[in-house]
C-alpha cells in the first residue's frame, strides 16, 4: 500500500470532486487498496463538502411541484399495492397444507392398519368361539360320559386284550345315555391309522356294526362315546376294537385287540 | 425506542440511529406517501436551493427537485442510516443530480438516459457535527465561507456549485493551478476548524 500522506492533500478536493482524472484516479486506487485512514478522512471531507449547500441563497420551491410529486408518489403507491397478488397464499399456509397433507396420509394408514387390526381381532374371535364350541361339546360329552360311568343302571363291559401285551380296557352299557369306552396305557396305532369299535349282533351271519373311531392321546389315554347304540343291549354279542386305516372301514380289515362279550 | 431510551439514561449510542428522518425513510421503503410528504416539507427548500443555484433556472431546478425526490421515494434502500446522517446525502445526491444536467445540457447532448442513476456514498458525520442546530450550523458556515479571500471563495464555489475541476477553476481565475489547489484545501479545512472549535 502507497504511502498515505501524498494522498491526504488530495481528500478535500477529491471530496469536492475538483481533482483532474489522473489525480482522482490515484486517490481511488488508494482507498480501493483498503487504507482505512484515507478512508475516514474522505468520510469527513464528504460530510463538510455536503455543507456547502448551505451557501445557496434561501429559496423556496412552487406549490405545484409539491402537488406534482405527491400526485405522482400516491399513483405509484396505489399502483403498488394494486400489483400485489390477491391471493398469494403466505408459507405458513403452505406448511399448513403440508401438514394437512401427511396428517391425512398417516389418518389413512392409521386406517387401514386398524383394520387389519379389526379383521384379526374378528378371526381370532372366530377361532375362539369355535374353541369355545368344541369345548362345549367335549364338556357335553364328558359330563354324558361321567353319567354313564357312575350310574348304577350301567352295565360294565370287560374288553380284555388278544395279547398279553396290550391294556385291559372297559366298557360302561347305558341303556339310554350310550357306551362309553375307557382305556390307559394304549400304544398308538401306527402312522395314521385309528382305533375303531365294533358292535357284534348276535344273529347268527350279521356283520360287524362299524361304530366310533379313537386313537389314545400321548399318555396312551382314550375315552370313546358312542351316544345312539342299539336300543337292545340284547341284541349284542360283543363288543371289539380293531386297528383300521384313516377314517375307519365299513367291515374289519384286521383282527380284533380287543373284545367284550355283553353277557 | 430502546435505543432512544438508552440514550436518553445516558448509557447507550446517541439517538443518530432513531432520529427522524432515518425513521422517515425507512417508511418509504414501505411506501408510505405520509412519510414521503414529511421528508419533502422538512428538507424541500435546501434541496431546491441547492439546484437552482447550481442550474440558475427556476423551471429546470424544479424539474432536477422532482426527479431527486422521486429517485429518493424509489430508492429509500439504498440510504444506510447507520453509515451518516440523511441530509448530507439527500444534499450530495441533489447536487450530482444537478451538475450532471448541468454537464449534459452544456455538452449540448441531454439525452435523458445518459444520466447516471448512481446514488452517493452516505458520509458519516464527524463529532462535532452535533454540537450546533442546522441553523446555527448553516449561519456559522455562511460566516466562515464570508470570511475566505473573494477569489478563494469563488474557487470554492466554481468547484462545488459548477462542478469544475482544479484545472478548469484555474483556467477560469486565470490563477496558477498550485494556488487554486491551495485555496480550495485550506477553505475546506478552515470550515473544518470554525465548527470544531464552537465545541
Amino acid at each position: 500500500m502507497a504511502n498515505g500522506d501524498q494522498f491526504r492533500e488530495l481528500i478535500e478536493a477529491y471530496a469536492l470532486g475538483a481533482l483532474d482524472p489522473q489525480e482522482r484516479g490515484s486517490v481511488e486506487a488508494h482507498l480501493a487498496a483498503g487504507c482505512a485512514d484515507c478512508a475516514k478522512a474522505v468520510d469527513e471531507a464528504r460530510w463538510l463538502v455536503s455543507q456547502l449547500a448551505f451557501l445557496a441563497p434561501d429559496a423556496k420551491p412552487s406549490d405545484m411541484l409539491r402537488g406534482r410529486l405527491l400526485q405522482t408518489v400516491r399513483a405509484e403507491a396505489h399502483a403498488a399495492e394494486s400489483a400485489k397478488p390477491a391471493a398469494v397464499i403466505p408459507f405458513w399456509m403452505w406448511g399448513a397444507l403440508a401438514a394437512l397433507l401427511l396428517f391425512t396420509i398417516y389418518t389413512s394408514w392409521e386406517t387401514i392398519q386398524v383394520r387389519k387390526t379389526i379383521d384379526a381381532t374378528n378371526e381370532q374371535a372366530k377361532q375362539e368361539i369355535a374353541k369355545r364350541h368344541e369345548l362345549a361339546e367335549e364338556l357335553t360329552i364328558a359330563q354324558r360320559a361321567a353319567i354313564i360311568l357312575t350310574d348304577p343302571r350301567s352295565v360294565k363291559i370287560p374288553m380284555p386284550a388278544g395279547s398279553k401285551d396290550m391294556p385291559k380296557l372297559d366298557a360302561m352299557w347305558h341303556a339310554e345315555m350310550g357306551i362309553v369306552v375307557t382305556g390307559q396305557n394304549v400304544p398308538m396305532p401306527a402312522g395314521n391309522r385309528t382305533l375303531q369299535l365294533w358292535l357284534i349282533p348276535k344273529t347268527p351271519g350279521a356283520k360287524p356294526m362299524p361304530s366310533m373311531m379313537v386313537r389314545p392321546d400321548a399318555d396312551g389315554k382314550f375315552m370313546l362315546l358312542v351316544a345312539n347304540p342299539p336300543d337292545n343291549m340284547e341284541s349284542t354279542k360283543a363288543l371289539a376294537i380293531t386297528e383300521e386305516p384313516a377314517g375307519g372301514s365299513q367291515a374289519p380289515t384286521t383282527r380284533p385287540i380287543w373284545v367284550g362279550a355283553t353277557s | 425506542m430502546f435505543l432512544a431510551l438508552l440514550a436518553n439514561l445516558g448509557i447507550g449510542p446517541a439517538p443518530v440511529e432513531v432520529s427522524l428522518d432515518a425513521t422517515l425513510v425507512q417508511s418509504l421503503v414501505r411506501r408510505d406517501v405520509n412519510a414521503f410528504e414529511q421528508l419533502y416539507d422538512r428538507h424541500s427548500r435546501h434541496v431546491y436551493a441547492l439546484v437552482l443555484r447550481i442550474l440558475q433556472q427556476a423551471a429546470t431546478a424544479e424539474e432536477v427537485v422532482q426527479d431527486v425526490f422521486l429517485q429518493l421515494w424509489r430508492n429509500a434502500a439504498a440510504y444506510d442510516a447507520e453509515r451518516g446522517p440523511f441530509v448530507p446525502w439527500l444534499l450530495t445526491l441533489a447536487r450530482n443530480r444537478a451538475l450532471d444536467h448541468l454537464r449534459l445540457k452544456s455538452e449540448r447532448q441531454r439525452r435523458r438516459e445518459d444520466q447516471t442513476d448512481e446514488l452517493p456514498p452516505v458520509a458519516a458525520a464527524p463529532e462535532y457535527e452535533r454540537e450546533l442546530d442546522e441553523r446555527r450550523r448553516v449561519e456559522r458556515i455562511r460566516v466562515l465561507m464570508g470570511g475566505l479571500l473573494p477569489r478563494q471563495k469563488r474557487a470554492i464555489e466554481l468547484a462545488y456549485f459548477e462542478g469544475l475541476s482544479h484545472s478548469e477553476i484555474a483556467a477560469k481565475l486565470s490563477e496558477p493551478l498550485g494556488t487554486v489547489k491551495s485555496w480550495i484545501r485550506n477553505g475546506i479545512l478552515r470550515l473544518k476548524e470554525g465548527l470544531q472549535t464552537v465545541s
